[in-house]
């Protein structure tokens, strides 16, 4: 098992590391000056010694591995750069935003777990046609339609009409984490709304599949009654094929997550994002996409050890 | 309609009364692969119910358990467990019944355990569904029945995960999961198709020893002549969805009634004919339950069919001991001595 | 003791899979609403010109933010423009970048993924990891980035949709092909002496065909999807056009004068995607009856 865990930890290093280097190499690749972004103009009325200037002080005159290494070697001491539009380094920026984020994307996980997994599971137990169309015509709903969609409704329901919450900003948790909740509370679920749809999909045609299973039969024959071959049986294994799509699930999170932050005027990383793109702030663009694929990387290690942990084939054969 | 010759003086532990199996379609007629199938079981006694893939036989094992797949359901007659009839048990109740007084073994022992809970754990809570004992109690009794059912080094083997037994080995254990509440009739479903022979050969003595020891009846299920001739003690021979044919074992295969039976034990390839003679089969194709052939359903596939065949549905006619579904029965055995 | 026994005469399944598939497609009550659906939201927007009773860009000063009327079904805008026209119109301007990015994300997945398969070896490996790469990032993040590199604008919308959505289709294709590949009649075909070229066009491609066009629909659902996000924070569709996701943005600047005004647009998208879906899932499963 552990020599399991250390391969796969190896090659998620070496996966991020490719994807810095691509990610580089895109960026250098853009058409567009970022000299021009920082100087606010068209090259044409701007001073050439200002724009050698600019290009030393950004670091653009030198060679790309270079430039490339000094990247890498920045972020490994926790630098992650220099903003081409503020005078912020990235890292103050990324750090002042990213508790937002975190706490958002946690929350909807939360949420939307809470509501497909029970969903699923009774939808499993109780295996009617009513609830069966229910759940999927649910699930469709809910795939359909764009967080932003599902936000401006909750902002108008909870926030303008009830008066309950707040519909915009954001308190960080240690400062205080009561007023943190109730500014995350109507984001969080709008976000874990988009996210239990897909995983109530995924779920279900997981359990259904594993529903037919040989060993299901036999949960039967020896005697368990419906919920208990649902508990026991069914939902271990169908969290197998489940857990490959918590990548997707990850990815529709951090997707949604930057519409989201938009809807609820929440300075994240999401609305950074947007920024920086609308600015063609290269450098807090390099970083974040940087972070967002790290973040995937981890989260298919993550899932990849989880295999491990849950189902006792793979540990015998680690060639997997 | 029970058209079977019992001795009152025996012990009927399962009998079936005139199952019919309906598989609802959508906007079509719905289908009838099981169409009024009677038998019973004795204490002690094999019965083997013998058929070619589509007859349904194992549909019919399924509805005796309850346990019919998706749309199928079982839309007319009765199943008696010692006199109760199960049909009328909701649900819960079925549950006790069911691994219980009644277990059912499956055909295919690779996929037919849970691949994450070892073995040992499986079997306890096997156990522990038909009574109350602690989990430490119930495990020291699952590994008591490994050993009984000839798993070697059963303490160690019980915190096994099934991935690391052979087939033959599988099926143990789903033979110890179901006997665990020693039950009256155990059903086996095709128990031994994926097994290779030796390993076929190990666990019907295993099953034989257990009717012995514990006096439990076996419903056996095959498409194996061979395997129904050597382990049981009556053989009900099924095709399109009924019994065409019933008596001891002894008697259907050395004197079958019915042409069906006689042309399947025809078509068994035997050692000592010649090697250039061709092999017979019977002609065309076992009939689908949605287009099943008016009359005798085995009528097209005849070759003693009349008139009479193919408009009127055959009767069960007894001769001697045996029961066939043949307007000439009677005449063709008497041809046949 | 006889055994000889009439021969039966073999009895082919009919062939005619197309007739097969659009009844199956048919029997289904969700698709038959979803056609309809998707039906009536391109009439109402292609044919805005006469469907729509203004002109979306005419002002009526008298009538800011007006709610749902007589005279003005879905209300008016923050500048007095009829909301049902700005909707129909802008349902035209969603559906055709949805449209474009479609077939564009159709013929590029549809190339890579023969490409991979066709050619097997490390190209087709090279080919399929890059497409897995892709697949593994959210869209909207992926399109996000590839705006800041080239530029919002209606035309690089529609390539960057194409881009965005074809590698899933590469994936679909590849398979697709494979399974073609290994095929009795494919086997039949080469040992008869057909020429790739030939056996391209007159076998994989049609074959492979309707599976693939069961996916137009779905990308079709993705595109108007992300098309909406992205116009949405203004890096899609830029004024003075509109899509429903600008509409939706101006609803949602003025959501304080009045809540109708997003709505609607919302509305819309929703429908259109759900149509689209439910269309493309039912096209799946006429095409594969296996599956239900």
């Amino acid at each position: 098992m552990a020599r399991y865990v250390l391969r796969r930890f190896l090659t998620s290093v070496v996966l991020l590391l490719l994807s810095s280097i691509l990610i580089f190499l895109v960026m250098r690749v853009i058409p567009g000056d970022p000299t021009l972004t920082k100087l606010g103009g068209t090259i044409k009325d701007v001073d050439p010694r200002a724009l050698e200037a600019i290009r030393h002080e950004l670091g653009i005159d030198r060679p790309l591995p270079t430039q490339y290494l000094n990247w890498v070697g920045g972020i490994l001491h926790g630098d992650f750069g220099q903003s081409y539009f503020s005078q912020f380094p990235v890292t103050t920026l990324i750090g002042q935003r990213i508790g937002a984020t975190v706490e958002l994307a946690v929350m909807a996980m939360l949420f939307g777990l809470a509501i497909a997994v029970p969903a699923a599971t009774l939808g499993a137990i109780w295996r009617n046609r009513v609830v069966d169309a229910l759940l999927s015509g649910f699930a469709a709903l809910g795939m359909a339609t764009p967080a932003f969609v599902t936000g401006i409704v909750l902002i108008i329901v909870f926030g303008l009409k009830l008066h309950w919450l707040p519909t915009q900003g954001y308190v960080s948790f240690q400062n205080h984490p009561f007023e943190s909740v109730k500014t995350t509370l109507l984001p969080a679920i709008t976000l874990g709304i988009s996210v239990a749809a897909p995983t109530l999909r995924i779920l279900r045609t997981s359990l259904l599949e594993i529903g037919s299973a040989s060993y299901i039969r036999t949960a039967q024959g020896k005697g368990l009654l419906r919920r208990q071959v649902v508990v026991r049986h069914l939902l271990p294994n169908a969290s197998i094929p489940a857990l490959t799509t918590v990548g997707v699930i990850v990815g529709h999170l951090l997707g949604g997550a930057v519409v989201v932050e938009y809807v609820f005027a929440r300075q994240g990383l999401g609305t950074l994002l947007v920024d920086s793109v609308f600015q063609r702030d290269y450098g807090v663009l390099q970083a974040l996409v940087l972070i967002a694929a790290a973040a995937f990387i981890t989260t298919s290690l993550v899932v990849d050890i989880l295999y491990g942990v849950i189902d006792p084939r793979l540990r015998v054969n680690p060639e997997t | 309609m029970s058209a079977v010759a019992v001795d009152p003086h025996t012990d009927i532990v399962l009998e079936a009364r005139n199952l019919v199996v309906e598989f609802a379609r959508d906007r079509e007629e719905p289908v009838r692969p099981v169409r009024g199938v009677s038998f019973a079981v004795e204490r002690a006694r094999r019965l083997g119910i013998v058929g070619e893939s589509g007859s349904g036989k194992s549909l019919t094992a399924l509805a005796l358990m309850r346990l019919l797949p998706g749309r199928a359901e079982l839309a007319a007659g009765e199943v008696l467990l010692a006199g109760r009839d199960l049909t009328q048990l909701d649900e819960r109740q079925m549950a006790r019944v069911r691994g219980g007084q009644m277990a059912i073994v499956y055909q295919d022992p690779m996929s037919s355990l849970n691949p994450l809970q070892t073995v040992g754990h499986q079997v306890t809570e096997a156990i522990r569904a038909h009574e109350s004992v602690s989990r430490h109690e119930a495990s020291d009794r699952a590994i008591e029945l490994f050993r009984d059912v000839g798993i070697p080094n059963p303490e160690r083997r019980a915190e096994d995960y099934p991935h690391e037994f052979s087939g033959g080995m599988r099926q143990r254990v789903m033979i110890a999961m179901a006997i665990c509440a020693n039950p009256e009739v155990l059903i086996a479903d095709e128990p031994t198709t994926a097994l290779d022979v030796t390993t076929q050969a190990r666990i019907m003595d295993l099953l034989t020893r257990l009717v012995e020891e514990r006096r439990m009846a076996v419903l056996l299920i095959t498409h194996d002549l061979g395997l129904a001739a050597s382990f049981c003690d009556d053989v009900h021979v099924m095709y399109g969805g009924r019994i065409v044919e019933r008596g001891t074992a002894a008697e259907v295969f050395r004197s079958p009634l019915h042409p069906y039976t006689e042309a399947l034990l025809e078509s068994i390839c035997r050692l000592d004919r010649p090697i250039d003679e061709p092999i017979t089969a019977i002609g065309g194709q076992p009939p689908l339950p949605q287009d099943l052939p008016g009359g005798c359903s085995f009528h097209p596939r005849c070759p003693h069919a009349q008139a009479r065949c193919a408009a009127e549905a055959p009767v069960p006619i007894q001769v001697g001991d045996q029961v066939a579904e043949c307007h000439f029965a009677v005449e063709l055995k008497a041809a046949r001595s | 003791m006889s055994a000889v026994n009439p021969t039966v005469p073999l009895e082919l399944p009919s062939r005619g899979v197309r007739d097969h598939v659009l009844s199956r497609l048919l029997r289904q009550p969700a698709a038959v609403i979803s056609l309809v659906v998707v039906g009536l939201i391109v009439l109402g927007t292609f044919g805005a010109p006469l469907v729509a009773p203004y002109s979306p860009t005419v002002s009526d000063y008298t009538r800011l933010f007006g709610p749902p009327s007589w005279s003005h079904l879905l209300g008016t805008d923050e500048i007095g423009r009829d909301l049902l026209s700005r909707v129909l119109y802008g349902g035209r301007t969603s559906l055709t970048v949805a449209a474009f990015a479609t077939v564009i994300s159709m013929l590029i997945g549809i190339a890579w993924g023969f490409v991979a398969g066709l050619r097997e070896g490390w190209i087709g490996e090279i080919l399929m990891r890059i497409a897995d790469a892709a697949m593994g990032m959210p869209a909207i993040l992926l399109g996000l980035v590839l705006v800041a590199a080239f530029g919002a604008s209606t035309l690089s919308l529609i390539l960057i949709l194409g881009a965005l959505f074809a590698p899933a289709t590469a994936r679909l294709a590849r398979s697709t092909l494979l399974a073609e590949l290994r095929s009795e009649y494919h086997l039949a075909a080469v040992s008869v002496g057909a020429t790739r070229t030939r056996i391209v066009i007159t076998e994989l491609l049609p074959n492979t065909l309707p599976v693939l066009l069961a996916r137009a629909s779905l990308v079709a659902a993705d595109a108007i999807f992300v098309e909406a996000s992205l116009s949405f924070v203004g890096l899609g569709v830029q004024p003075p056009d509109a899509s429903w996701g600008t509409l939706l943005q101006q609803g949602y600047t003025n959501l304080y004068r009045s809540y109708w005004y997003p709505i609607f647009p919302g509305i819309m998208i929703l429908v259109a995607v759900l149509a689209l879906n439910t269309l493309g899932d039912s096209v799946q499963r006429a095409l594969d009856p296996s599956r239900s």
